[in-house]
């Protein structure tokens, strides 16, 4: 038994794609001439980051160049991932400081509390998102590397706030 | 006691009933109410200079400090009502003005009572506008350091001087708000009980330079235990970070030491951290100590001891239940069990009855001889014979001539570290000190006191106990059956009459006396 085929009769204007080929020849046309563009170029260009942005820490220093970080403890104490390793010590003046300062940053939920309980406001965390490396022993910042760190901190508060310091 | 008045007051709406003469904030502590003080110690006379213990009495027209003010009959004590609060409000103010606010490098920080009270009942912020007053630190000698910007002027630390140590060398220098602590100026805190000034300090005033800057108080962990530095057994706490003990602190027990513990013994623990230990069992092969594991070690030793005499040279820092396993070795194989104790001066606190630095430097000293040890301190290896087995249990030996132990047909050295100066052994077992393992001391008025495991044992160690178990058991005395010290202990207080009716349960963690132990009997 033959097979017979149902064969639908569309009308042209519904069947035709020359139609819908315009219209989106039309948007394309209408984005090429707008001016309203979203994509960024990056890397040439960056994006411009929240001021309460957190990313990856910083070590702010006195004008001495020393971290103003006087190993207090609060921080890993604090931080609910557990990723700053401290040790405190003594300097030849008798102040305390920081023997070992760590951050895991892989560990790091980037909460923000180790700048907020931070006394001597000597952590914070950084407006930057660029931390690529080759290996994962490079995402444990020690002291040096946060102290070296020059993108701008976040700000968990508003200054201009009364009672945001 | 008996005769004593018992007087029934209200503290917080809570019914108490005290001895005639408690004070209020002791009848208190009792209804479980802590009352903020500073100048107040139970251990110390009553000063009543804080004002920090004031409470509302009702029919008294003043507020009470309840430090100096004793109970009476019927007597309503508000700690908490909003008259008692605003005082204490304003007594931390004015504590508060020249206090610096340095907690985040301050030692006492999360063990400071001036902290705790402030966030407790003080002001979230301060009203006081002018610069603080500041003086420079002082180094009171000993172990102390007077960080003089922290003193509230407490006076602990003078009382305690001038009554229990009776060596007035702490006063109140300069009057009003120029006033610290001063030092008499040819002395230091160097006497043998001067640091417990530390301790007793309420704030970060006096801090310990052996512990400056180490560790944070809420990193610690801390685990009771008992000082092993003589024979009075004091209680301690053992506090560590990491696995590492990093401080020595007192604790209290009416019994032994009250609050305190000597110089001598706090700076004494570096020991249980040292890394040279010996961590794996070795037995000598072709002259050299080869590792190899603990069965082997075991069975190695049981042969050497086969139809030989073992004479022990026990240390009298090990436990109760150690020497007690050590015992049944000696007894299967009919050897000899000595010991000796190193000696030195004798340092008693004169306002504590019983208490001093004991001239035997070691914790188990009684124990040891009511287990059977002989105690030789000038030549412990006198008695050992040709063709015995050597076995150093925990004794190094030191500064002794050990040309004798040639005369040993083998050496078995169980211990935490090699032992110098001695053929090379056959066997060596690797035990634990007292900071990795749980036991027993007996001080010497006979108390039983329990230690506890403060760290991790590194390698393949073993707790004392457990090595001694099994070296029995190799040598034929089966303890199969030791496997927790408070088995031991209860095998030992069957087998032993001076420890009849002894058990860990028993003695708790404030110690129990021997049968026949009274007060100056040793």
């Amino acid at each position: 038994m033959a097979i017979t085929v149902k064969v639908m009769e569309r009308p042209i204007g519904e069947a035709s794609y020359v139609r819908a080929t315009l219209k989106g020849l039309a948007l394309t046309l209408k984005h090429l001439v707008d001016p309203h563009r979203v994509t960024i170029q990056y890397p040439e260009e960056k994006w411009d980051l929240s001021p309460r942005w957190r990313g990856t820490h910083r070590m702010l220093t006195t004008e001495d160049g020393t971290a103003k970080c006087v190993a207090c403890g609060l921080c890993p104490t604090v931080c609910p991932a557990n990723c700053i390793k401290l040790v405190p010590g003594e300097d030849e003046e008798g102040n305390r400081f920081p023997l070992v300062f760590e951050i895991d940053e892989f560990r790091c939920i980037f909460c923000g509390f180790c700048q907020e309980v931070c006394p001597e406001e000597a952590i914070h965390m950084g407006r930057h998102y660029e931390n690529a490396e080759f290996n994962r022993a490079r995402f444990v910042y020690d002291l040096e590397r946060l102290t070296a760190q020059t993108h701008p901190v976040s700000e968990l508060w508003d200054p201009a706030h009364p009672r945001g310091e | 006691m008996a005769d004593v008045r018992m007087i029934n007051l209200t503290i917080e709406g809570r019914p108490v009933t005290v001895p005639d003469g408690t004070t209020i904030l002791e009848a208190a502590k009792t209804a479980g109410i802590l009352v903020p003080h500073y100048c107040y110690h139970p251990g110390l006379p009553v000063a009543g200079v804080c004002r920090m213990c004031l409470v509302e009495v009702e029919k008294m027209p003043k507020l009470a400090p309840s430090c100096a003010t004793n109970v009476g009959e019927g007597q309503v004590v508000h700690v908490y009502s909003e008259k008692a609060l605003e005082a204490r409000k304003g007594v931390l103010e004015l504590l508060l003005i020249n206090h610096p606010l340095d907690c985040p490098i301050c030692d006492q920080a999360g063990e400071c009572e001036l902290q705790d009270y402030t966030f407790q009942e003080g002001r979230t912020d301060s009203r006081y506008r002018e610069p603080k007053r500041f003086d420079p630190m002082e180094d009171f000698g000993g172990d102390v350091l007077y960080v003089t910007n922290r003193c509230i002027l407490c006076t602990r630390c003078v009382r305690f001087m001038d009554d229990v140590h009776q060596e007035p060398v702490l006063c109140v220098a300069e009057r009003g708000d120029r006033a610290t602590i001063g030092k008499a100026p040819d002395a230091d805190l160097t006497q043998p009980w001067a640091a417990n000034v530390i301790d007793l300090c309420p704030v970060g005033a006096l801090v310990s330079k052996d512990f400056l800057n180490k560790a944070r108080a809420w990193e610690l962990d801390r685990t009771a235990s008992v000082c092993t530095g003589c024979s009075q057994g004091c209680n301690n706490v053992l506090e560590s970070r990491d696995n590492v003990i990093v401080r020595m602190k007192p604790r209290s027990n009416e019994d032994v030491n009250h609050f305190y513990l000597c110089d001598a013994g706090r700076l004494d623990y570096r020991w249980m951290n040292r890394p040279d230990r010996v961590e794996v069992p070795k037995i000598r092969m072709h002259d050299v100590l080869s590792p190899v594991d603990w069965e082997t070690a075991y069975d190695e030793a049981a042969k050497l001891l086969k139809g030989k005499r073992a004479f022990v040279v026990a240390s009298p820092s090990l436990s109760n239940e150690a020497l007690f396993l050590l015992k049944r070795v000696i007894t299967q194989t009919g050897g000899e069990g000595v010991f000796r104790c190193e000696t030195g001066f004798e340092a008693p606190l004169p306002g504590v009855p019983d208490l001093a630095l004991r001239a035997d430097r070691a914790p188990n000293v009684y124990g040891a001889e009511l287990l059977g040890f002989q105690r030789h301190d000038i030549n412990p290896l006198a008695g050992l014979k040709q063709g015995d087995v050597l076995v150093l249990a925990g004794e190094t030996l030191p500064g002794l001539d050990l040309s004798a132990t040639t005369r040993a047909s083998a050496i078995i050295v169980i211990g935490t570290v090699h032992v110098d100066g001695i053929p090379t052994p056959s066997v060596v077992l690797p035990i634990a000190n007292v900071a990795e393992e749980e036991g027993t001391f007996t001080n010497l008025r006979g108390r039983v006191q329990r230690f506890l495991q403060a760290k991790a044992a590194p390698g393949y160690v073993r707790p004392s106990w457990y090595a001694f178990a099994d070296l029995a058991t190799a040598v034929g005395a089966n303890s199969d059956d030791m496997n927790l010290p408070s088995v031991i202990f209860s095998a030992l207080a069957q087998s032993e009459p001076a420890f009849a009716g002894l058990s860990y349960d028993t003695i708790g963690l404030r110690g129990g006396l021997i049968a026949g132990a009274t007060a100056g009997a040793h």
